[in-house]
């Protein structure tokens, strides 16, 4: 009964924000087939666009505008054009690997790609499974017909709406609201050419002559179970952590001298990570603000999307990273076992 | 035989030790190599003047000196580090460096482990925030462009350069 009750009365709230209420139709596609579409859209099409990003973090927003370019199966380019500090920047996945050009520094970074192809039937399941869904209506964005998706995880933390492409699949705005209903993230294309074959030389790098290059891969091979990671690295983790986070895959990580344990969770929708490392190799950081719990004192980094909570235990500094509220951050450190 | 090596004959000619054929043959090149005469000419002058120096006898006290340690029984390793220790308490300013010495090598290793463990303790976070973007990478419906550029500021941190925030940016 309750199952069934929680959705309802979480979609008549969400259609009741003043704003947001849509014109129910009956021509609007499921939640199911708006998922589908979203998930499938890598596989289709390309397209090259200008975006703007606003992130809040603490009590400032920074918006970056960006030029987005994106080609079957898994290529992305980024060419960032301001704010000032990343004016230039390109960042170029060709679906291996991701290589950043710093123009102002002549650097190059070389690291593991970050863009994945298309979703199959299956993540589109366990979205549905993990998240409450409700298709809210339909809009006009940059003069294209979207609908408008709710999307919001079950224990009631912050809430997603995506503004998806009717024609493509690709979603042409978000917006992420916090527990307390405040916007921390928006993403818009405020222009869009879709094309179904952009050159591929667009995604392929080349290092610019006389450039320092500097490989960053830091995470050895990922392990699946607590118990494996426990094996490779001395560091234990639960299975489960609250809010439904499932734990996904595990790895040593490995930066100079420093050398970490992560442990990746997930409820299905969003990340959670989980590090541990011997507090012998590093001091307690001091960025961010600090914060108390039940174990001592704590430091908070809100870095914009999402925060890190840092606190020391049993000779280890632990840190979690999520997109998830300070309260309920706390919630989950205070809920995992400390190394014994 | 080179050239070289017959003005090391030469030597081995003006105090007699040749055979006498190895004597003629010194004396064959010498009558057809000049530079040999020359340096001939100046190991005879030298000759000649070490043996108008006056002999000088050794003073039997020497002698005696040198008997006397062939003569003394082994020291054993803690009689030798007992004549050390003397021998830094009558040099202080020895002792102080050498005692600075071993300080600086404990030490070394000490500053060095607390620099790295605070030289971690600034680039943790960034790692942290580096790996978590990646990981969140597994959301399909997640920003791509804002996970970029969350990935390749804390990127750009990590290798100790990091963006710098501007008005503009606040």
């Amino acid at each position: 009964m309750m199952r069934t009750l929680i959705p309802a009365i979480w979609l008549a709230t969400t259609l009741a924000v003043p704003g947001l209420r849509a014109v129910a139709s009956a021509s609007l596609p499921s939640a199911r087939d708006v998922v589908a579409s979203m998930a499938a859209a890598p596989a289709l099409v390309d397209y090259e666009a200008t975006k703007v990003l606003t992130a809040v973090h603490q009590d400032r927003a920074e918006t970056i505008t960006v030029l987005e370019s994106y080609k079957r199966l898994g290529r992305l380019r980024l060419e960032f054009l301001s704010p000032e500090s990343v004016s230039g920047r390109l960042v170029i996945d060709d679906g291996v690997s991701v290589w950043q050009y710093e123009p102002s520094q002549h650097l190059v970074i070389h690291g593991p790609s970050f863009v994945h192809p298309a979703e199959g039937p299956e993540r589109v399941e366990e979205f549905l499974r993990s998240a409450l869904i409700a298709v809210l209506g339909t809009e006009d964005v940059i003069g294209r017909q979207t609908v408008v998706l709710a999307m919001e995880t079950h224990d009631a933390g912050p809430s997603r709406r995506y503004w998806v492409d009717r024609e493509t699949g690709v979603i042409l705005r978000t917006e992420e609201r916090d527990a307390r209903g405040e916007v921390v993230f928006t993403s818009f294309f405020t222009r869009i050419s879709f094309g179904l074959n952009l050159p591929s030389a667009l995604f392929r790098f080349t290092p610019p002559s006389g450039a320092r290059a500097i490989d960053l891969y830091e995470s050895g091979d990922p392990v699946s179970s607590p118990e494996a990671l426990r094996q490779a690295s001395g560091a234990w983790v639960p299975t489960t952590l609250p809010f439904g986070y499932r734990f996904r895959m595990g790895a040593v990580v490995h930066h100079g001298a420093l050398t970490s344990t992560s442990a990746s969770y997930t409820d299905g929708v969003r990340t959670l990570t989980v590090f541990v490392t011997a507090s012998s190799q590093m001091a307690f950081p001091q960025v961010g603000v600090p914060v108390t719990m039940e174990s001592g004192p704590a430091r908070l980094l809100d870095v914009g999307y999402f925060r890190v909570l840092m606190w020391q235990a049993g000779g280890a500094t632990y840190a979690l990273a999520a997109t998830l509220s300070p309260s309920r951050l706390l919630l989950v450190a205070s809920a995992l076992p400390q190394r014994p | 035989m080179t050239h070289a090596r017959w003005q090391r004959q030469l030597s081995a000619y003006v105090d007699g030790e040749l055979t006498p054929h190895e004597a003629e043959e010194v004396q064959a090149h010498l009558a057809q190599c000049e530079s040999c005469q020359v340096e001939l000419d100046r190991l005879q002058s030298l000759k000649s003047l070490l043996g108008r120096l006056p002999e000088r006898t050794v003073p039997e006290t020497l002698w005696m000196s040198i008997r006397a340690q062939l003569d003394r029984p082994q020291q054993s390793w803690i009689a030798k580090v007992e004549q050390w220790l003397q021998g830094v308490v009558r040099r202080p300013a020895l002792a102080a460096a050498a005692l600075a010495l071993v300080a600086i090598l404990v030490a070394i290793p000490l500053v060095r482990g607390r620099l790295e463990r605070l030289r971690a303790a600034e680039l943790g976070p960034d790692l942290y925030i580096r790996e978590h973007a990646l990981a969140s990478a597994s959301d399909p419906f997640l920003d791509r462009a804002y996970l970029g550029l969350l990935i390749s500021d804390a990127s750009l941190a990590l290798v100790g350069t990091p963006r710098e925030e501007t008005e503009e940016s606040r």
